[in-house]
């Protein structure tokens, strides 16, 4: 597989003050992903794993340095552009699902191409076959609340993918999950990775999904420690 | 790479309208409280424009003249501007629960003025709802108020445009307050940090 750069990070940094004191939660960050690069990012609770999301996803600004999303310098880039960028071309996945209480799965999924100005009907049939996708057809009319934890996360996948993004980001997605439901969610992840040619960028503690990955970045104080290829961080436990 | 420079994105007043209803019917509770607080000011503002029509239209048809005490008037204005203060108050209160789908919405695309549109077209049905209840209990009032000296037919010799201006009106006043009374609220929510609002635990 050639590698053709989606995500550059150069010198990414960001500093917050906090009662006085700075906080560097990223602190010169290089990095380059690939087109269908399947990455897991690992690291302690404020290594800057979530920080560094923002970054990529344009929802915040680096204090210096930069990050390019297919050859753009995002901070280029103005509020709509961004909007742009977040709604067509990154899917987000969270820890706590963070899906819209009031809407029904059906209408969650298809919230996102409302946004990218797809007709209503073409909107709603996507997001049907994307919830049958994720074995959820018999779901569509549920609200959040009377969905299981591992149901909601899947609806919130594929909300990320509605409107064929070319990146994932997942923020500890298994973390508020069993560990089957879990186990579940990364097979998902992994097969999207593999079958759409997605790019998957996870912050993780869990070994399964460390293991399926192409790399692991490992942080520590907003620094990449180490990087190494999937499976490695297994052999050496 | 041009194509993030070329992109659109889109919130129209019908989707606006459609996620709003959403909201204000799932959110039952706090729709009707707000709807309440509206219609309740807003009857006291229609009986006392309806009671001073129907004793015109009394005196007009040979009855004794009356008026309305100009106190009451006063009243009216009150009475609105503590609906104005309790919708304002909801409506940050419904802000401050629905910060991290606020995030959400940012982060799956959405722009400042759709978050802004977004509540204050929520403010415009519950406005709309709230109008129309509150001239409904305003008619009511009216005639329980002047009935007993009038006769509750006095309604009946009402010129039927006056009543039409009167809805209207009062419609319009609804709308109005309500939207107005959830501005801030709105700006607020569409100002909120896309960040903050995904770190923030209820
Ligand atoms: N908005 C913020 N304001 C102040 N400090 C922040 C903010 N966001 C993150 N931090 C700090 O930056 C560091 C990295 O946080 P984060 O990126 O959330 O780490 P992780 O996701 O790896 O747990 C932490 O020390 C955190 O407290
Ligand atoms: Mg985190």
């Amino acid at each position: 597989m050639s590698f053709e750069k989606v995500i550059e990070l150069k010198e990414l940094a960001r500093y917050f003050e906090v009662g006085g004191d700075l906080v560097k939660a990223l602190d010169g960050v290089n990095l380059d992903i690939g087109r269908g690069e399947y990455v897991s990012l690992v690291g302690p609770s404020g290594s800057g794993k979530t920080t560094l999301f923002n970054m990529i996803g344009g929802l915040d600004r680096p204090t210096q340095g930069s990050v390019y999303i297919d050859g753009v310098d995002i901070s280029k880039l103005d509020a709509y552009e961004l909007a742009w960028l977040r709604c067509r071309r990154i899917g987000y996945i969270f820890q706590s699902f963070n899906l819209i209480q009031v809407l029904t799965a059906l209408e969650n999924v298809a919230l996102p191409t409302v946004f990218a100005g797809l007709p209503r009907d073409e909107g709603n049939d996507k997001a049907q076959k994307l919830l049958e996708s994720v074995g959820l057809g018999e779901r569509l009319h549920h609200k959040p609340t009377q969905l299981s934890a591992g149901q909601q996360q899947r609806v919130a996948i594929a909300r990320a993918l509605a409107n064929d993004p070319a990146i994932i980001l997942a923020d500890e997605p298994t973390g508020n999950l069993d560990l089957k439901t879990g186990t579940e969610i990364i097979d998902l992840l992994h097969k999207l990775n593999r079958s759409k040619g997605l790019t998957l960028v996870a912050a993780t503690h869990d070994l399964k999904m460390i293991k399926a990955s192409d790399r692991v970045v490992m942080m520590r104080d907003g620094k990449i420690e180490k990087i190494e290829k999937g499976e490695a961080p297994l052999n050496h436990n | 790479m041009s194509e993030i420079k070329q992109g659109k994105i889109t919130f129209s007043f019908k989707d606006a309208i459609n996620l709003g209803f959403n909201y204000l019917r799932r959110r039952r509770d706090r729709s009707l409280l707000n709807i309440a607080s509206i219609s309740l000011g807003l009857s006291f503002y229609t009986s006392l424009i309806l009671t001073d029509v129907f004793y015109q239209t009394y005196a007009s048809i040979g009855g004794s003249s009356l008026s309305v005490e100009s106190t009451y008037y006063w009243l009216v204005i009150i009475a609105l501007i503590v609906s104005v203060v309790g919708i304002t108050n909801a409506m940050l209160i419904s802000v401050f629960e629905r910060i991290r789908e606020i995030g959400t919405m940012k982060c799956i695309g959405a722009l400042d003025q759709h978050v802004l549109l977004l509540f204050l077209v929520e403010a415009f049905l519950q406005g709309l709802v709230g109008g129309f209840i509150g001239f409904i209990l305003g008619v009511i009032a009216a005639l329980v108020s002047t009935g007993f000296t009038t006769g509750f037919d006095i309604i009946t010799y009402v010129d039927p445009t006056r009543m039409i201006t009167i809805f209207l009106t009062s419609l319009s006043i609804s709308l109005i307050l309500s939207v107005v009374a959830t501005m801030y609220p709105a700006y607020r929510a569409s100002k909120l940090d896309p960040v903050e609002a995904l770190r923030y635990e209820l």
